[in-house]
């Protein structure tokens, strides 16, 4: 559809335009002492009424062949012809509806075109059409080159979300051949623990690479995560690890995008609890209130702190993913309390997907 | 002869398997158990045990730094879960180490291995854990334990008989180790040795002073007055 189709304020001002048009050529020719202006105004209007479509129309032709780098000597000589046959067309019409005036009581034709007239009113035809031509190829190149910035876009934002996903999906190599490791040693020392590792082992990945796909799962779904991730690195750090949950049952059906809480609970192990020569308290909180779900994620740090950078950005990953997701209506903060280092996430709660 | 080994792995089932496939080997005994980096360092400096059992991550100090600032170059036996950029290392210079979780045939090639080659200075080690062209940090006595510092928070460095002195954030740390040796590992734009017994940081220096014998004194941002002689204060105007 011609874009100027679906813009009636546009559309609107062109016929406007050239519905002032008729009565100004008419005005013209009586100036010109041609033809008396009654004569003159039965002939123009109608004639730019019809030249103001044919005028629109060259918009489908201009882009089923647009103008490329390879094609245009061959496009050039399509919009030559075009012009040239629409001239032709509309200089028949001009001619046909003069000589019709005999019909209405002029003999002579509305204006009585001559030789001079015909030549005269062929130059300007050529010359509107080719302005017309110019015009939508110009508007075509303009509409082409803004949807291939929309595609691009497009195109961006769906590698951003493939990207993240993969980025989900990514196992930690370093957890799994140490859990392996751990379990290679349990089956001597204590085969039953052996096994339930490999068994807690076996459901963080499942859940892992199950709830990577959704958009937004339970809160129950996400502590489960975490309760197996816990449960092996309990096995590993042994007695250094102790943890408290607290999620009360009116917070378990809480929905949160997946994976959440988890990347927290590793960094508060990897950064807080491990490089701790005693260890200490991981704690998460769930709690409700005036329809926000508060989370909490705590734990004691180390006395030097680890040079490890990427904490920082790993939150504000975070936090940008969570204000992507609530539009802006989440919020992540995080710091050094008495008690140790905490992160808090406060995110409207919502319970039906 | 029985062999004394040292395990060295955060992780108690970690070190509880590396016993459990030592126990065939009747000559070999374990003498410590370290958990952490610097533990690790300081049993190496301490006990001086036959064989290593080490692994790269560890909280503190990894397995690498270990070695680093001990010194340690034979009989150590590297294990690892899964560490890219140390992995790389021990491949280009053609390191053995044992991948977790390996299998008791696997850990018996490796001390077999390291058993053929003790008390011989590994270079494919050597090449592995040079310290670059400076000193960064050293390794230091700290009471009973083990503590390391870095250069940058040293104030000045003192020769004591058979030690060095690291004055650093108002504290001494005693380091057995010869001041000519400290000396040129030492970036000598930053550090120069004023004195026969002195090496100052000068980010540390607030000022020179005049006796009256003609003769220099550095003033330390701390206060601490040090000697200058003559040839020390030659390096000090080249450098300053």
């Amino acid at each position: 559809m011609h874009p100027l189709l679906t813009h009636w304020r546009g559309l609107a001002v062109y016929l406007l335009a050239w519905a002032l048009a008729g009565p100004a050529l008419a005005a013209l020719l009586h100036a010109l002492g041609l033809a008396p202006l009654s004569w003159a105004l039965p002939w123009t209007v109608p004639l730019c009424g019809v030249f103001a479509f044919v005028a629109l129309a060259t918009y489908y032709p201009c882009r089923s062949r647009p103008v490329g780098a390879a094609n245009w000597p061959a496009s050039l000589g399509y919009r030559a012809g075009l012009i040239a046959t629409l001239a032709t067309v509309m200089l028949g019409l001009a001619a046909g509806w003069d000589m019709a005036g005999s019909l209405f009581g002029h003999p002579q034709g509305w204006v009585g075109l001559n030789h001079r007239g015909i030549a005269l009113l062929a130059a300007a035809l050529l010359g509107l059409l080719t302005l017309s031509v110019l015009a939508h190829d110009l508007l075509i190149a303009f509409q082409t080159s803004q949807a291939a910035t929309a595609r691009e876009a497009q195109a961006r934002l769906l590698a951003r979300d493939m990207e993240l996903e993969l980025l989900r999906l990514q196992i930690d190599p370093h957890f799994l051949f140490n859990s392996l490791n751990s379990i290679s040693a349990l089956t001597h020392l204590d085969p039953a623990a052996a096994r339930a590792m490999a068994i807690d082992l076996a459901q963080f990945f499942r859940q892992t690479l199950d709830l990577a796909g959704r958009e937004r799962i339970r809160l129950e779904d996400e502590l489960g995560l975490v309760s197996h991730y816990l449960a092996i690195e309990k096995q590993r750090l042994g007695d250094k690890l102790a943890t408290a949950v607290d999620a009360p049952p009116e917070t378990l059906a809480a929905l949160l995008p997946p994976l959440t809480l988890q990347p927290l609970v590793e960094n508060a192990l990897k950064h807080g609890l491990r490089p701790r020569d005693d260890g200490g308290l991981l704690s998460i909180q769930a709690l409700v209130r005036d329809g926000w779900l508060h989370l909490a994620v705590r734990n004691p740090v180390p006395e030097t702190p680890s040079n490890e950078t990427g904490l920082g950005l790993g939150l504000r990953n975070l936090r940008e993913r969570l204000c992507a997701h609530y539009a802006g209506r989440a919020r992540v903060h995080w710091g050094a309390k008495p008690e140790g280092f905490a992160v808090e996430i406060s995110i409207p709660f919502e319970t039906t997907p | 002869m029985t062999l004394r080994a040292l395990l060295a792995d955060d992780e108690k089932l970690a070190r509880r398997l590396l016993a459990e496939y030592l126990r065939p080997h009747a000559d070999i005994c374990v003498v410590a158990e370290a958990d952490n980096g610097l533990d690790a360092a300081r049993a190496i400096t301490e006990l001086k045990p036959d064989l290593v059992f080490l692994d790269i991550q560890m909280p503190k100090l990894t397995g690498l730094e270990v070695l680093e600032l001990t010194g340690r170059r034979d009989g150590v036996i590297f294990t690892t879960a899964y560490d890219q950029h140390a992995m790389r290392a021990f491949e280009l210079h053609a390191v053995d180490y044992l991948l977790k979780p390996f299998a008791q045939a696997r850990f018996d090639t490796a001390l077999e291995r390291a058993r053929r080659l003790l008390g011989q200075a590994a270079p494919e080690l050597e090449r592995l854990v040079a310290p670059g062209p400076r000193l960064t940090r050293v390794l230091v006595k700290d009471g009973d334990g083990m503590q390391v510092l870095l250069v940058d928070d040293i104030a000045y460095i003192e020769a004591q008989a058979d030690n060095v002195a690291f004055h650093a954030n108002g504290r001494e740390h005693l380091k057995t180790q010869r001041i000519s040796e400290l000396e040129a590992q030492l970036d000598p734009a930053r550090f120069v040795r004023v004195h026969r017994s002195f090496i100052i940081n000068l980010a540390a220096l607030q000022g020179l002073e005049r006796t009256d014998s003609d003769a220099y004194i550095a003033r330390m941002k701390n206060g601490k007055r040090i000697p200058v002689s003559r040839s020390g204060y030659e390096r000090l105007r080249t450098s300053v």
